[in-house]
């Protein structure tokens, strides 16, 4: 039985009655929400100190005129977008610093894709953009995107602070050498690594600024 | 001068998550039933066309790819729309039409009356994200908004369909609920979507 079919049974009984269905699916969500808010407190304890550390070093970069730019894929490319979204347009009770989404060029996006590879997508622009002093936040659920990687090793040759956010045993991000803080959300399933991977940044911004007002 | 941040203030900052989840968790029928409800409008044949604005923008792009490109290997792509990933097509409704029309205007072209509107926007208060909700629902689509808060004009808006409301004021931790809600809300639609014996006595009723 794969873990679908565990999950369901009901898909595969024949059941066909909407009220039994509903009281399965409602069991399945309460499950959900007991798993995340554990995977939370399991991030918590790995990472409490490396999150006051990374905000620290995020808030000399932004005090130092460094800005910052987001990269990842699919969903994690929406994450970068709402990365950027938080730290530049934060609303009226904190500090709005520089940050932008790589993600959100289409002609960029495209024509690197077209005329060289997908891999570059995120390197070239850090390659043309980024300065020393700046800061690189980049998102793979698996850990293993060649072009998030890319644009870590960019970013690194650039001076730039790097930040990564991964799940599973963190892949290739773990092992590249290029993330001077890596969080990895030890999880099996991409939804949960995604939600985990939104309150590690909202919790990043948050001790940011708190660093900040200091 | 950076300020010395402390263990302490991660805790208070994880913690403030653990309320409005389990909270989810207690919502866990009404989610059910909006899953049920989508899924009957996708078995018909209607597409899910989501908007939000800021952050929320990006979990409509989110919920896109969860239904055009699942995660989960032998599932079916089912048809969705985000109204917020143009910025030629925002920034020419805003400035010919006012940036409150920016989703209803598109949403009328767009829409047919088997479709689903999905509406996010944290506080409940995006004019912009009212007025594609009102239309959809003059339209005949299947309504459902994510929100937050008290979940201000949007949750009085007269006979939407599905209001779910994660229960706090800070926008990041909505954000972070409407996340594992709209995951849900994916694999559930699948589960009821696979079982059509479930949908078809509706369908044909």
């Amino acid at each position: 039985m794969t873990e679908f079919e565990s999950l369901y049974p009901f898909l595969y009984s024949g059941v066909t009655d909407v009220d039994a269905v509903l009281a399965q699916v409602t069991r399945s969500t309460t499950e959900k929400t007991e798993e995340i808010t554990r995977l939370r407190a399991d991030v918590l304890e790995l990472y409490r100190d490396q999150l006051i550390e990374c905000a620290d070093a995020m808030a000399q970069r932004f005090t130092v005129g460094g800005r910052l730019f987001t990269f990842g894929n699919g969903g994690s490319s929406t994450d970068a977008q709402a990365v950027a979204e938080l730290f530049s347009n934060p609303g009226p009770d904190a500090k709005p610093l520089p940050a932008a989404a790589l993600t959100t060029d289409v002609a960029v996006l495209t024509a690197l894709a077209n005329d060289v590879s997908f891999d570059v997508v995120f390197a070239r622009p850090l390659a043309a953009n980024g300065r020393a002093g700046d800061i690189a936040v980049g998102l793979s659920t698996s850990g293993g995107s060649e072009n998030v990687l890319r644009g870590f090793a960019e970013a690194t040759r650039r001076g730039m602070l790097t930040i990564g956010l991964a799940g599973y045993d963190g892949g290739k991000m773990a092992e590249a050498g290029t993330i001077d803080h890596l969080f990895v959300m030890p999880s099996a399933s991409v939804h949960r690594i995604q939600e985990a991977q939104t309150t590690t940044y909202h919790v990043l911004w948050e001790l940011t600024q708190l660093a900040l007002m200091e | 001068m950076i300020g010395a941040v402390t263990g302490a203030q991660v805790d208070r900052a994880f913690a403030r998550r653990t309320e409005p989840t389990r909270a989810l968790g207690q919502d866990a029928e009404a989610v059910g039933r909006t899953c049920y409800d989508m899924a009957v409008r996708f078995h018909r044949g209607g597409r899910l066309l989501c908007f939000g604005n800021g952050s929320a923008a990006a979990d409509a792009a989110h919920i896109v790819v969860e239904f055009v490109h699942p995660v989960i290997m032998g599932k079916r792509a089912l048809p969705a729309i985000s109204l917020a990933n143009d910025a030629v097509a925002m920034s020419g409704i805003a400035r010919c039409a006012g940036v409150e029309n920016s989703f209803a205007a598109q949403l009328r072209l767009l829409a047919e009356v088997d479709d689903i509107a999905l509406g996010i926007s944290a506080d409940g208060q995006c004019a912009n994200v009212v007025r594609a909700l009102e239309a959809a629902r003059d339209a005949g689509l299947l309504t459902v908004a994510l929100v937050g808060g008290d979940g201000g004009q949007i949750a009085r808006i007269p006979r939407l369909d599905h209001v779910l409301v994660a229960r706090s004021d800070d926008p990041r931790v909505v954000k972070e609920i409407h996340v594992t809600a709209y995951h849900v809300l994916w694999e559930l639609v699948h589960v009821f979507f696979e079982q059509p014996g479930v949908l078809a006595p509706r369908v044909l009723g």
